[in-house]
């Protein structure tokens, strides 16, 4: 990192920055929704309306050194609905999270290639032509309007440089399409800015190693910039993205969305992982920011290189980067009716969902489907089924029937218009209709939650139950409903002994390979009210809290209220053999038919990464793990607030192993003074 | 139908050779090293550890042939990471019909042993023969001072690391450098001097003295009471490197 973005990131990190922000009290800005009201406007004329006011309340704040502007001044975006009015959209309507188009991912291409003023005559020529009904006129001129909005935000930007390149560069964007490296990523930080503005959130950053690379090529090559320049570049564009984060909260502080993806093969077979990605990878291991976050698409014949540079930067701790299986994730989409070209070029939303840039209007997390919460529910006709195949039908008719529960919640469903978000998709304009009504594929994704501890509550049952005949169904209804109390030993056996999801053993694998082609059966039938199709997916989101702790104590010897894993993960309580075992029993599903996403979670020590050989046999499981068809993994360093949390409850991390020298431990089970030290070691990163 | 005392099956170990590897701890040792950093290794009998969690039986008896059958179905994930199995221990060739039985079932997996030398000559040669590599430590030169720091003469030992030095078998020699024990220059040229210009070593594998080597003995209800200070630890790979040997800190 050059002595420029090191101040820079000192800044920033320093968050004095943060002084410049105003609340929308401060700037009189804070009853829009009423005066709206007044007005009468239209949704799609207060989107608008609401975005011209914010950025003319923008003041443009250039940090000493910045070379890629633009800085979140208004700390909110204001309320477009008053009570009233929510309660009777509310009262007709679905409402997806906060009703704003979101998790999607955008289109910055096509407007970085061609220009605002080419994409302003783009809508004005549709609005000159015939045909077009009053609702058509009235998105293109929200949309004719956002532009221009965001082209005044520009100048005052240009204004407030001076005379500099910054300042030629913004003249330049205000208008024209990109030519440079500068420009590209200039207009590209207005427009992701521009639709946090809007309200949109969880705006991911899509393939930005691909559709960046003409710009950083061209600039490499026609001498315009050295290798290294153009890096700087990359990496302050990185850096920015941290400058307004905290005010993109999800279900949680850093839970922004703000992705991106890179590598990848083209439907053609080319190689796409280039000079730029490796920048990319380089990038966030300098500057050790939570964003943006990084995904890597690999597939068989990915080079070790890749994985390699990708387990330098899983050393740092910061979570990422998360691999995903071109040779799953693809066929997996086509399956699901993608189409080739459009199912090459996926990406990966705010978290983990396989999503189409450009044409897709999915809502890939729209619900949650507990998979524990069907066992458990279907235990009660235990004494019906005469063996274990007639339970799984049980299972299988009951994850339908909440499946179906879940359909029929989603019934008018309706978005706040999102004018600018359209610019950036395929085909708005054409069709004269917002983004937020539908585009080429309007799928909804189900995570499917507790997969674990479903799996290994049926292998108890089916162990103990119908093969063993250890106990009756009486005794386990009873003691699930008392959470255990008097059934010590028969908690003990479901707990500690029974096979479970996780240890390479088929007994259990065979059951989650079967239950997941139950689950993506189940959905195969549902058709959405936009004509989407359904996708099952390994995600949890935060309903691994919310489906745990109404539920009540589980087959798999769990407690009532205790956690259940999070995504795609064994058990919290179950003794591990190893990575290698929780791979092999993770990849026996067909993954491709849960391709809505959902990664394995594998966590290390960060003293396995003391050498630079030991980070090459973490980069050789991960693609241990591609090459035996996993769809996705995510890969944790073990933190210190993660230990500190472990001394306070040992109960909830029994799986957690640090090296403590030549041998590994379980850090619950090592004496305080050496948790301690383990500590104090883990707090000085390697 | 060999029968053997294992204490631990890590996968994923690391440290024990090269790519994707499962190591077996047996249990049991001949030798006494002071700085033990697994004092459940040294009984060749189950022992109870006491641990927070509770009670729990360390050691436990296994078929040879069934556990390289166990070894046997993860063929694939060994080729795949360029990897195989490790016996590590304890002392692998204490337990010598056991250890041949389970390297000849498992032989087309990447077979590493794990050894302190200390064995009869025969089993030395007979267990190396099958191995693809062997890991030997090296650990004192001086013959008082390794029998005062292990229990043991090293006669035995250097007369294996001789051989193995002659036999051309791939090998790495490890060396834990334990803090006025072993870590002086007087040492360490010594075992430069014997590994300088054979062909087969490998690398030479520095393991430094841990402060954690004592955390397993009150578990076991003993007191760890290092004759050796734990802060003078001298750790240099200059020795080996000046002399052409490969050499690097683990």
């Amino acid at each position: 990192m050059n002595q420029r973005l090191a101040a820079l990131r000192e800044l920033i990190m320093d968050k004095q920055y943060r002084t410049c922000r105003r609340s929308l009290e401060e700037l009189g800005i804070d009853r829009l929704n009423e005066t709206f009201a007044k007005q009468g406007l239209s949704p799609v004329e207060r989107v608008t309306a609401c975005l011209e006011t914010l950025f003319e309340k923008e003041t443009p704040v250039i940090l000493p050194g910045e070379r890629i502007v633009f800085t979140r001044t208004v700390d909110q975006v204001p309320e477009l609905f008053t009570e009233q009015e929510w309660a009777e959209i509310r009262g007709k309507h679905y409402l997806h999270e906060r009703g704003y188009v979101c998790n999607i991912s955008p289109d910055y291409e096509t407007t970085i290639r061609k220009g605002l003023a080419a994409r302003k005559q783009e809508v004005i020529d549709k609005l000159n032509t015939k045909g077009n009904d009053a609702e058509a006129v009235e998105f293109l001129q929200s949309v004719k309007r956002s532009i221009e909005a965001i082209q005044r935000l520009i100048e005052r930007y240009a204004l407030e440089q001076g005379e500099n390149e910054t300042a030629a560069v913004l003249r330049r964007i205000k208008t024209d399409g990109a030519k440079t490296l500068h420009e590209a990523l200039q207009l590209l930080r207005i427009l992701h800015y521009a639709l946090w503005a809007s309200g949109n959130y969880h705006n991911t950053l899509g393939r930005f190693d691909q559709y960046i690379y003409p710009y950083y090529q061209g600039d490499i090559q026609s001498g315009r910039l050295t290798p290294e320049e153009a890096f700087d570049l990359v990496e302050e564009f990185f850096l920015v993205c941290n400058k307004d984060s905290d005010l993109y909260p999800g279900m949680q502080q850093g839970d922004n969305g703000q992705s991106l993806v890179l590598g990848g093969r083209s439907a053609s077979g080319e190689y796409l992982f280039n000079d730029l990605s490796k920048d990319c990878l380089r990038a966030s291991y300098e500057l050790n920011m939570i964003d943006p976050k990084i995904n890597i698409r690999v597939d068989k014949d990915t080079p070790m290189e890749v994985y390699e540079m990708g387990s330098e930067l899983t050393k740092i701790g910061l979570g990422f980067p998360q691999y995903s299986n071109d040779d799953v994730v693809i066929p997996g989409l086509i399956r699901k009716g993608y189409a080739e070209e459009d199912a090459h070029n996926y990406v990966v939303a705010a978290c983990w969902e396989f999503i189409i840039p450009k044409v897709a209007m999915d809502i890939p997390n729209i619900d949650g489907l507990s998979l524990i919460a069907c066992v458990q529910n279907s235990v009660a006709k235990l004494q019906d089924c005469p063996d274990f195949q007639t339970f799984m039908q049980v299972v299988e008719a009951e994850i339908k029937s909440r499946f179906e529960a879940i359909c029929a919640k989603h019934k008018n469903l309706w978005m706040i218009p999102a004018p600018v978000m359209s610019l950036l998709m395929d085909g708005t304009i054409e069709r004269g209709r917002d983004i937020s009504l539908g585009a080429k594929y309007n799928n909804y994704g189900i995570h499917g939650t507790g997969i674990a501890s479903a799996v290994d509550s049926l292998a108890a049952i089916k162990k103990y139950y119908f093969e063993e005949k250890t106990f009756s169904a009486d005794e386990l209804q009873d003691a699930l409903k008392t959470n255990f109390e008097g059934y010590a030993e028969l908690r003990d056996r479901l707990r500690n002994q029974a096979p479970k999801m996780g240890q390479d053993d088929d007994f259990a694998d065979a059951i989650a390979v079967d239950l997941l082609a139950r689950f993506d059966q189940v959905l195969q039938g549902g058709v959405n009210e936009r004509g989407g199709i359904y996708r099952a997916g390994t995600g949890t989101a935060m309903y691994y809290v919310w489906h745990a702790t109404p539920l009540g104590a589980t087959p798999d010897g769990r407690d009532a209220g205790e956690f259940i894993p999070a995504n795609y993960s064994p058990s919290l309580f179950i003794r591990q053999q190893g990575p290698v075992s929780v791979i092999k029993s993770f990849t026996k599903p067909d993954l491709q038919r849960v391709i809505n996403g959902g990664p394995l979670t594998l966590e290390f020590d960060q003293s396995i990464f003391k050498s630079k050989e030991n980070v090459s046999k973490l980069a050789t499981l991960v693609q241990i793990y591609i090459l035996l068809g996993g769809h996705q993994l995510q890969l944790n360093t073990v933190s210190r607030e993660k230990l500190l949390d472990a001394k306070k409850h040992p109960e909830n991390y029994r799986n957690l192993i640090v090296r403590v020298w030549g041998w590994s431990g379980y850090f619950v089970e090592l004496d305080e003074c050496y948790q301690d030290h383990v500590l104090n070691r883990i707090s000085f990163r390697v | 139908m060999k029968k053997g005392i294992i204490f631990s099956i890590e996968e994923f170990g690391i440290n024990d050779g090269p790519g994707i590897r499962t190591v077996i701890f047996l249990k049991g040792c001949p030798l006494r090293c002071v700085w033990c950093h697994n004092p459940e290794s040294i009984s060749f009998e189950p022992q109870y550890l006491e641990k927070k969690s509770g009670r729990s039986l360390c050691g436990y008896s296994v078929d040879a042939t069934e556990l390289a059958q166990k070894m046997l179905k993860n063929k694939i994930i060994f080729e795949m990471g360029n990897g195989g199995v490790t016996l590590s221990g304890g002392e692998p060739l204490a337990q010598p019909g056991f250890t041949a039985e389970f390297l000849e079932q498992v032989a087309p997996v990447h077979r590493v042993v794990e050894t302190s030398g200390m064995a009869p000559a025969s089993v030395f040669r007979e267990i190396v023969g099958l191995t693809d590599l062997t890991l030997i430590d090296v650990k004192q030169m001086n013959p008082e001072k390794h029998r005062q720091y292990t229990g043991a003469s090293n006669r035995q030992i250097l007369e294996n690391i001789g051989w193995l030095c002659a036999s051309g078998k791939p090998f790495v020699a490890r060396i834990p450098l334990i803090p006025g024990v072993n870590d002086d220059d007087e040492n360490l040229q010594a075992i430069q001097a014997m590994f300088k210009g054979v062909p087969s070593l490998q690398r030479i594998e520095l393991m430094p003295y841990n402060k954690f080597a004592g955390a397993k003995y009150p578990m076991l209800g003993r007191e760890y009471n290092p004759p050796f200070d734990l802060q003078s630890l001298h750790v240099t790979t200059d020795i080996f490197k000046n002399n052409n040997i490969n050499a690097i800190v683990l």
